[in-house]
Order: C-alpha cells, then structure tokens, then sequence
C-alpha cells in the first residue's frame, strides 16, 4: 500500500497522506469544525418551533420539520455536538483505564495479570450492546449514565491491547539492556516500554470513535440514552421512525451518523494501513 | 463445485413453481386479524387491567349484565332479571336457565360467589371494582343476593365491566385458582389462565404468545347467538404505521391504534376510516407533594401554569384536531359533565398570577413521563409541546422520559412534580372518576399527588358530594357529579388535555365494528360481508 | 494445543459465573422498585399487597441470600418469573431463542455469501476500481447504523414498492407450525405446508439481509487477504503457466484455500451478528430474543434482564471460544493468550 502511494504521489506528499486518511480527515475535520461553529450560523434554534409541523424538505427547511415543527437541518448540525463530545469522553477514558490496567497487568504480571484479566475476559464475554443496556437500565436514562454504561464495555479491549504490547516490548534488547543498568521499574515502563505501543491502540481508538457513536444513537434509539428535546442523532432516528412516512425527519441524522463513522473508518483504516500495513 | 450449485438452482425453481399451484387451506374460513401493541399485563380476569385486556375478557366471559347498545344503561347478560331494594344496599339476580360455560357445565350462583370473592381477595388492579361489597349470598343455584355495606347506585355499572366476568369456579380451583380471604398469596392460577379462558362468551382462548399474538376460536358450547366470526387473531404491531401498511396491504382486518396523522397517509379503496369521539382521555398533573419541587405548587401556581398551556394547539398539535376538549377529570358525555366551562389559555392571567407569588422571573419544574404511545398521543411528545407552551412564561420544563413500569414507581415514591397520564373508563358511571382523580381522603391521586400525605390536598367538598352522588339517582345524581367536577376544576391538580377521537380503521368486506365504552371492542358483533 | 484448548474449557465455567453475577449485580443497582410492574400502580399503596409480593418475589431477602437464591434457582433451570410476561423466563427465552437464532443463520449464510462474493472480486481487481468499489461496499456496511438501515430499507419495500412483509415470522392468517425445531423454515417443511413456507421465508428475508450486511464487510476482507496471500503463492503461478482458466484458478485452487482462514471470522461475525439481532428485531418486529432484551430493559423487567445477559454472555462465550480455536488451529504462529483484534 505504501509503495504504491509513494509511486502516484510523485509530489512530496507525506507517506501517510493516502487517501482514505485524506478523506477520513476532511470528513471528521468538517464535522469537529460545524459542532464548534453552528450556533453562530444555523438558521433555527434546535430546540423550538421553527415552522409548521411535518413540513417536507424546501427551500425553507433544506430538511423539512419534524412532529414538533423543528428545523431538521438544524438539529442535524447540532447532533454533532453532542455525539462527539460523549464519544471522546468514552474513548478518552476507556483508553486511560484500560491501558492503566492493561500496562500493569503486562508489566507487573503473576496475579495481578491474573485478576485483571480475569475481569477483562468477564466483560469482554457479553455482546457490547447488551450489557451497556443492561448498566443504562440500572443507572436510568440520560447521556450520562449511558457514557458511564459504555466506557464500562470499552475499557477491556485497551487493556488487552496494551497488555499485549507491553509483553512484546518488554522482551525487546533495548528495555533488557534498560533494567540492566539499573534503572527504576516505572522508569523502565515509562521511558522504554511505552512509547513503543501506542500505534495499535491510536488504530483502535480512531476506529473506535466511529463504533461508540453507532452505540449511543443505538442506546438513545432503543430509549436508554438521551432525553429531549437533545437533538441527539439516535432519538431524532427513533422519533422519525414513529413518523414513518415522514421519511425526512430519520433521514438528517442516519446520514449525519453515516458520514461521521465513515470519516473515522476510513481514517482508522487509513492509518491503520500506513502503521501496520500487514493486518487485512 | 458448479454441478451441484445447478442442482442447487433446479431444486429451488421446482420448489417455487409447485407452491404456487398450492391453494392455501385456509381460505374458506380466514381468521379475523386484528392489528393492535397489546401491552397485556395479564390475562387472569382479576389480574389483567389494561386495553387490549379488556376485548379479551368481554369477549371469553361474560357478567351478569353488559352495557346496552346506547351505551349508558345496562342490559341482561348472565342475569335475567335483577331488583335493588330501597336505598341501594342489596341487590337480587336471576341468573339464565339455560346459561353454560365453554366446557358445558351451567353457570350457577356460586360461580358468582366465588368469582367476585375472588376479585376481591386477589387484591389485583381491578379489585378496587368489588369495594364495598359486604355479601354474597346463594339462596338457590340460579338466585344470587349481594349486600353493600353503603348506598351505592354505580353498582349495576360496575357490573357490566369486563373485569366482572363470572369464571367457571370448579376449572379454576382444578387448577390452582383460590377465592378465599388469602387468596392474594394462595392463588397460583395465573399462569394458568394465560393459557386458558373458563367463561361462559362467546369465544375461548386458543393460544396467547407473549410479544406476538392473541388468538381465540368460537365456544362451540355457546348458549346464545354463535359469534358470526370462527377465529380471531390479535397480532402484536406495535406502531401506527405498521397497523396502517398491514390494513392496506389485506394482512389486516382492523388497525386498532392508528393515529389521525397517519389515517391521513391512508388512500386505499378498501379501507374505512371512522373517526369517534371517545371516552378516553390524556391529562397533565401537577403533585405539590412530590420531592422533586423547587417552588412549591401553590394553588396560584398551579392555575398560572394551566393558563398557560395552549389547549387547542395541543389537540392540533397531538391528533391533528381529531380530538376534542375536556373540562374535568370525568369525561365528556359522562352524568354530571354537562355545561362544565372548559380550559382556558391566558397568558396574561398566567403572567399576573406568577408575579404575585414573586415567581415572574421563572422558574424549573421536572416532569418525569412514561415514553409511551397512547390513544395517538406520545405523552413524550406531548410534555415537548408543553415545555415550549410554558416557556412563555419563563417556566423550565425538564422532561424526562421513563419506562411506564419506572413511573408507576416515581409517581408514588418520590413523586413527581409534573406529569401526563391517561384513562380509559371501565363501566359507564363517573363515581369511578372521583374515586380515582378527586382530592378525597386515600384515592390514588390524593395520595400521589400530596405526597403520601405530605401536603394536604384534600377537598372535604368532594367527600360530601359523593356520598350523595352514590346514595341518588336521576337528576339528584347528576346535578351532584356536576358539583364535584366543578370542585376538581378548582383543585388545579388534574387538567385534562385532550380527549382524542378514536380512528377505526378497518377493510370494508366487515362489519360491526364499533368502539364501546367497556371494552373498547366487542368481538361478537364483527362478521364478514 | 490441546493444552490451550483444554485451559479455555476449563476456564468456561468461572467466565459463566463471572457472567451470572456480573449480571445480577447490574439488576440491583437500580433507581427504581421492581415492584411496581408486577402488582401494578393502584396496589403499591396497599402494605399488604406490597409484603405478600416481595415474599413471593424474594424482593425482602438480603443481596447475598438472594444471589445464592438465585444460583440454587439457575441450577435447576429456572431464571425466575418475568414481570412483565408473568412466565417464567426460561420459558419465554426458549421460546424465543429458534426465532433469534434462525433470524440470526440466515443472516449469516447471506452476508458471508456475498461477503465472499465481494472479497472473491475484490481480490481478482486487487487495487483497481471493483476493488475500492468492494472496499467502499464493506466500509459502508460497518459504518450505517443497522437500526436506521432497516428503518430505509423498510421505507423502500413500503412506501415505493407497497409491499411490507408485516411484523412476525409468519403471515398473521396462518397459525404458527406445530413445533418440532422451533425454526419455522425447518418445521413448516416438516409439515408440508408450503403456503406456510413460503410465507415464513417471505417475512424473514428483509431483517436477514439486513442483519446480513453488517457482516459483508469483515468477511469480504478478510476473504480479500487471504486470497491476496494465497494468489501470491507459487503454485497458482505453476497453474496458470499450465494454462488453467481463471474462473477456475480464481474459484477451485485459490477460494478454496483462502476459505479455512475465513472460517476463523464465522465465529467473529456470529458475535457480530447478536449485537445487531437486539437492533433488528425491534425494528421489524421479530419475536425473538433481541426484542426480548430491549423490552425488558425499557421495562426494568429485572428477571428478564438478568436472563437475556446470561444467555447472551454464554452465546458470546462460546462463539468465541469456537473462533479463538479455530484459529489456533488454522494458524499455530499465533500467540497463544493474544485474540484478533475485536
């Protein structure tokens, strides 16, 4: 792959300038640049009445109005600025907490590799959803709690990720060499080990991105997560689908949700492809 | 790999090309499919409280009377004839000769006994219909005498609804179903009756799959008239829009919860489409004793919030002006609601009233309501159009939606400050409504609403009128239902929104449906064309 | 080998109970009474009412007696009573569990069938246009919501065509097939009702392709590399310079060895495929366990709840213990203790 980017790209582009990362990147750009800027140029408020109820997509309404006569487009664009911000919550702390756990666990190793794993293996064993719907239903609804529900699902998989590295690192000459000449364990760790694993959980984690947006419309859909009026991408779905033949009304969102996890994908795939270009 | 693959291939086209010749078996005697989100709760007679269950039980049993086709007198059933003594303590009746139940056995007066003992001593949802029933006696198999402990003239209406059905004692106690004074914790019939009907109706259950269907087949042992239709199906489909394609699509008789919205989207020749006002209704509530509240919900609060609500918006808003205005918490077309003065939208009023409890700058209330569909109406939805409607006078609504199960628990313990909810009659008669909606001492919404007890909410006006409602009759009776709706106008605790028309949609080869007041649907009517 | 097989079979039953409480603590932890949905709204005033339910329920023994409660009540086979059905759950988990899983195959037979059908041209084009069109096809697929998919897809089949195949496995005229598998493919066949067959195929085909899709994606690259890996090997360039066809090297030598490293992902995608079952089912009204789920949670239908994560948790467990073997088998360089990335 990087050989043939290097052969069309005759201009001094950077070697991980490929396509899909190019594209990938325009497209979460985009999207991180309308969740910033919206409220200075939308043309409604998300939140109240913008116009008669069920208007069809017009030059008024670029996406029509919804049961409440909300501006479609409007809440679309503001959709955003609540997806990423909780997506970038969960990652951000399923990455801190899993790698915490999983760096110990594969440094520290014999029972406390044991015990963490041993709970690493137990949440990895229920289907993500399910188990993210069953912590909602115990905390309630509300975005929040459906955060919470989905950084308890995510954490594991960094843990095992970083767990791995860390095991093949610390194998590596240079961290033999390292505890040789004395140094501290955490210096070991943090100076030698770590700096080395990262590329496969970045991978992960800007695919991630994508999935934990699918997963917080899906909870807000079924009704554990947001509560309105939020202009939340999953509840917009789930509000369309009461209006079936409103086709305007699910279309804003599941088009919003489509573009933004393609964007991480293919930045994900992208990325993935230039760091370790071996794995399919 | 490509020899079998045209194997495959062959096999499959030969499949398809028979079934066609195939004529369904079925044909002759299709069954009657009803689309409709059945949201049962149970199917045990003195258990089951909820819509869909209410079609189910006036179909499999019967009472001893039913409601008469003008819907407001009650008319034999099981008895043939009844008296009530002077003052409306005791009341006689004759049960049919020649009334069975679906395994042939007769219906005797001690069935009568031990079902209506029974539907008190179970202590379901529906218990609350045998309050105040002293007695039972059983002078001879076909004559039954029951006492009541005070005057009450709704008695008869009690007993046409659908949860009074009389049960064939001797099949229940077989299996498991107990009447006695324990019988909250002794019974152990209810699974039982999930599976089985043991009325004297005109139809039995066959079959009932939770989450996917209902279906019940003709008594053959029937005493009267045999139903026109052999088997009926009610099919789970949960939204208005399904209900709607299936109508159109020949894969459904009759479409039982399709909003006006979407009976607008509906252009099929076949299909027709009748709009009935309905004895069903949707309010908000406010519970000045609920935990939750940050200002508390003075009388003068509570009326600057109801002024400012935009009641005719919301019948646009909700069922597309199908739908009609309602003043009290006791239906229109119910005793009493004649010439009741209905809601009023005023902001000025609602502005001035704020200003005088210093609350003009606004303020935030939280309103917890249950994410469900009824009658047409989202009650999420609903509280989104209130919230803006009230945030013309700077009041914050914050909505929160919750599982109906979550919020029959709220309601009680904390309580919540702002609500919507909806009800559906169970008899004609309006005590039904004071008991349940008016401020008298220990009635649900007394208790929900104050708190348990923590504020006092109690209209002593209320108490005093309904003992003269029950214990009169004719105009006396009227005139007091009249009184008491105007005190729980002043309550302020209960405002009815809405009262949507009921859309009945059905394909035009059947007949005989019709909304009821009892049981929302009474299957014996319906036949083919 | 067989060491590590026998380490992850022996380890199922902590996992298993892992699971088990891991569940039941979730269901305690809640903000609401369960009560409420079983005696209904009008009784929760009444003490008495309130005191005979929590007996009959359990609901008044400490957390740790009705843990072991419910342990000793798991071990004979009964998950307790749903409140919101009033059956048991073990019954009403059977009883939904053919629907789920036939729901579920033929899912699985569709994406993987074109999941190879893409991988197989993607592969032939390496790197030209049917190549990134297939690579696009698969990223889509695991990029769409599958909720909103089917919302369109139903859309399309109902609004354009006016044909909706309606909610339910089988027309709502015909009664259900007497039971003999729970599949209702395999038991109308059984029963030689071919009108029933059809129909049953008629209303399982739209949610199966589109469950199907969700898996398209994984399966077409990983059939993709493993037939870059295998076309690159010598004895297909031995073949051709023998003068084979394409078709035929592309399907008889090289399909067929890049097949075994894909059965390594059948056992991924089944995982895959429950996640997107719960979705599904709600979506097209399919009365299986997915359904199941998202009513019981929406109801706080502790019981039910508790029942379906287990049942899910074991479906998982398993489908990942076949494909952690499977690919220890296929591919002894892996690490032993690592996992394909999830």
């Amino acid at each position: 792959m990087s050989e043939v980017a290097g052969r069309r790209h005759q201009i001094s582009l950077p070697q991980w300038a490929t396509l899909p990362v190019v594209v990938g990147g325009f497209i979460v750009l985009a999207w991180i640049i309308i969740g910033l800027t919206v409220p200075l140029w939308a043309p409604y408020d998300p939140t109240m009445l913008a116009g008669r109820r069920f208007v069809p997509p017009g030059a008024e309404h670029w996406l029509g109005t919804d049961a409440l006569g909300r501006d479609v487009f409007t809440r679309t664009l503001y959709g955003v600025r609540h997806s990423l911000p909780i997506a970038a919550a969960v990652i951000a702390s399923a990455v801190v907490i899993g790698c915490t756990l999983g760096a110990i666990a594969g440094f520290v190793g014999g029972i406390v590799d044991e015990a963490i794993m041993r709970l690493v293996d137990v949440t990895l064993s229920f289907p993500a959803i399910l188990l993210a719907m069953a912590v909602t239903a115990a905390l309630g609804p509300g975005l929040a709690n459906a955060a919470i529900a989905m950084i308890i699902v995510w954490w594991p998989i960094y843990a095992r990720l970083m767990r791995a590295q860390v095991l093949a690192v610390r194998e590596r000459e240079h961290v033999e060499a390292a505890i040789a000449s004395g140094a501290t364990p955490s210096r070991v760790l943090f100076k030698h080990i770590l700096p080395l694993c990262w590329s496969p959980i970045i991978v992960n984690a800007t695919m991630d991105f994508g999935q934990v947006i699918l997963l917080a419309a899906s909870l807000s859909f079924i009704g554990l997560g947001a509560v309105p009026p939020t202009p939340e991408w999953g509840q917009m779905i789930s509000d369309g689908a009461l209006h079936f033949y409103r086709w305007w009304i699910a279309a804003g969102p599941g088009i919003a949700i489509l573009t933004i996890v393609l964007g991480f994908n293919f930045l994900g795939d992208g990325l993935r492809d230039y760091l370790d270009p071996r794995s399919p | 790999m490509k020899p079998h693959f045209t194997g495959l291939l062959a096999g499959v086209a030969a499949l398809a090309a028979s079934s066609t010749f195939m004529l369904p078996a079925f044909a002759q005697e299709q069954p009657l499919v009803i689309a409709r989100n059945l949201e049962i709760n149970s199917l045990d007679p003195h258990r089951a409280f909820c819509d869909t269950c209410q079609i189910y039980l006036s179909a499999t049993y019967q009472g001893l009377v039913k409601l008469g086709p003008d819907e407001k007198s009650v008319v034999p059933a099981l008895a043939t004839e009844w008296t009530a003594n002077e003052n409306q303590t005791q009341f006689t009746f004759k049960l049919a000769p020649d009334a069975v139940f679906s395994d042939g056995s007769p219906v005797e007066a001690k069935d009568v006994k031990w079902t209506f003992e029974r539907l008190k001593n179970v202590k379901g949802d529906p218990s609350f219909m045998m309050a105040g029933v002293q007695s039972i006696e059983t002078p001879d198999d076909k004559t039954v005498v029951i006492n009541m402990e005070s005057p009450n003239s709704e008695f008869m209406g009690i007993l046409a609804a659908p949860y009074v059905g009389i049960i064939n004692s001797d099949v229940a106690m077989e299996n498991g179903a107990s009447a006695g004074e324990d019988a909250a914790t002794a019974d152990q019939a209810e699974t039982w009756f999930l599976a089985n009907s043991a009325g004297s109706g005109p139809y039995v259950l066959q079959t009932y799959r939770p989450d996917d269907e209902l279906r019940f087949v003709r008594n053959e042992n029937f005493w009267q008239d045999a139903p026109p239709i052999g088997e009926i199906v009610i099919d789970q489909v949960a939204d208005a829009v399904s209900q709607a394609q299936m109508l159109q699509s020949g894969q459904a008789d009759i479409a039982m919860q399709v909003d006006p919205d979407t009976a607008s989207t509906i252009n099929s020749p076949d299909i027709v489409i009748e709009t009935v006002p309905s004895y069903n209704f949707i309010y908000v509530v406010f519970s000045p004793g609920a935990e939750a509240n940050q200002v508390p919900l003075d009388l003068e609060v509570r009326q600057a919030l109801a002024y400012a609500i935009d009641y005719q918006g919301i019948i646009d808003f909700t069922v597309g002006g199908e739908g009609k205005m309602q003043a009290s918490p006791i239906p229109n077309g119910f005793p009493g609601t004649e010439g009741l003065p209905m809601p009023e939208e005023n902001l000025e009023k609602a502005k001035e009233l704020l200003a005088s409890k210093g609350l003009d700058k606004g303020f935030s209330i939280d309103a917890t309501v249950a994410s469900m569909n009824v009658y047409g109406v989202d009650l999420a939805l609903l509280m989104q159009k209130v919230q803006q409607d009230l945030s013309r006078i700077n009041v914050t609504v914050n909505i929160q939606p919750v599982a109906s199960a979550v919020w029959r628990e709220q309601i009680v313990k904390p309580g919540i400050p702002f609500s919507a909810r909806f009800y559906a009659p169970d008899y004609y008669g309006s005590a039904q409504y004071v008991q349940f909606f008016g401020m008298i001492p220990d009635s649900w919404w007394e208790r929900n609403a104050g708190g348990q007890g923590k504020v006092d909410v109690v209209n002593q006006r209320e108490v005093e009128l309904l003992e003269k409602a029950l214990s009169s009759s004719g105009e006396a009776m009227e005139q007091a239902y009249h009184e008491i709706a105007l005190e729980m106008i002043k309550d302020r605790i209960i405002v009815p929104v809405v009262s949507p028309n009921l859309v009945l949609a059905y394909r035009n080869d059947i007949e005989g449906v019709r909304y009821s007041a009892c049981c929302n649907l009474p299957l014996a009517e319906i036949s083919r064309k | 080998m067989l060491g590590y097989i026998a380490r992850r079979l022996i380890a199922m039953p902590f996992l298993l109970l892992g699971v088990i409480t891991v569940a039941f603590l979730l269901t305690h932890f809640t903000t609401a009474d369960p009560l409420t949905s079983i005696i209904g709204e009008r009784q929760m005033n009444n003490p008495a009412v309130v005191a005979a339910a929590r007996e009959r329920w359990g609901l008044d023994r400490s957390l740790p007696e009705q843990y072991v409660v419910y342990l000793k009540n798991l071990l004979s086979g009964d998950f307790g009573t749903s409140f919101r059905t009033r059956q048991p759950v073990a019954q009403d988990l059977l009883v939904r569990l053919p629907a789920t899983l036939e729901l579920v195959i033929a899912a699985m037979i569709i994406g993987t069938l074109f999941g190879i059908a893409l991988g197989v041209i993607a592969a032939r084009f390496q790197n030209r246009a049917p190549d990134n069109l297939a690579r696009l096809v698969a990223l889509f697929g695991s990029s769409i919501p599958v909720f909103w998919l089917g919302l369109v897809v139903l859309f399309i089949f109902s609004v354009q065509l006016g044909w909706l195949p309606g909610p339910g496995r089988i027309d709502s005229r015909m009664p259900a097939p007497p039971f003999v598998t729970g599949f209702y493919t395999i038991d109308t066949l059984l029963d030689g009702n071919w009108a029933a067959f059809r129909s049953v195929l008629a209303q399982m085909i739209l949610p199966a392709c589109v469950l199907g899709w969700t898996v398209t994606g994984i399966v077409s690259r990983m059939v993709r590399a493993s037939m870059l890996d295998v076309l690159s090997q010598e004895y297909i360039l031995a073949a051709r310079a023998k003068g084979a066809g394409e078709l035929r090297i592309l399907l008889h030598h090289a399909l067929r060895n890049a097949m075994l490293p894909t059965l390594t992902i059948l056992g991924f995608s089944f995982a895959y495929l429950i996640t997107g079952a719960i979705l599904t089912e709600t979506i097209f009204t399919w009365p299986g366990i997915g359904s199941y789920a998202v009513a019981a949670a929406r109801g706080l239908d502790h019981p039910a709840i508790i029942g379906v994560t287990i049942v899910g948790g074991m479906a998982f467990l398993i489908s990942n213990l076949v494909t952690d073997i499977t690919y220890a088998l296929v591919d002894p360089r892996v690490k032993i203790g690592g996992r394909a990335a999830q």
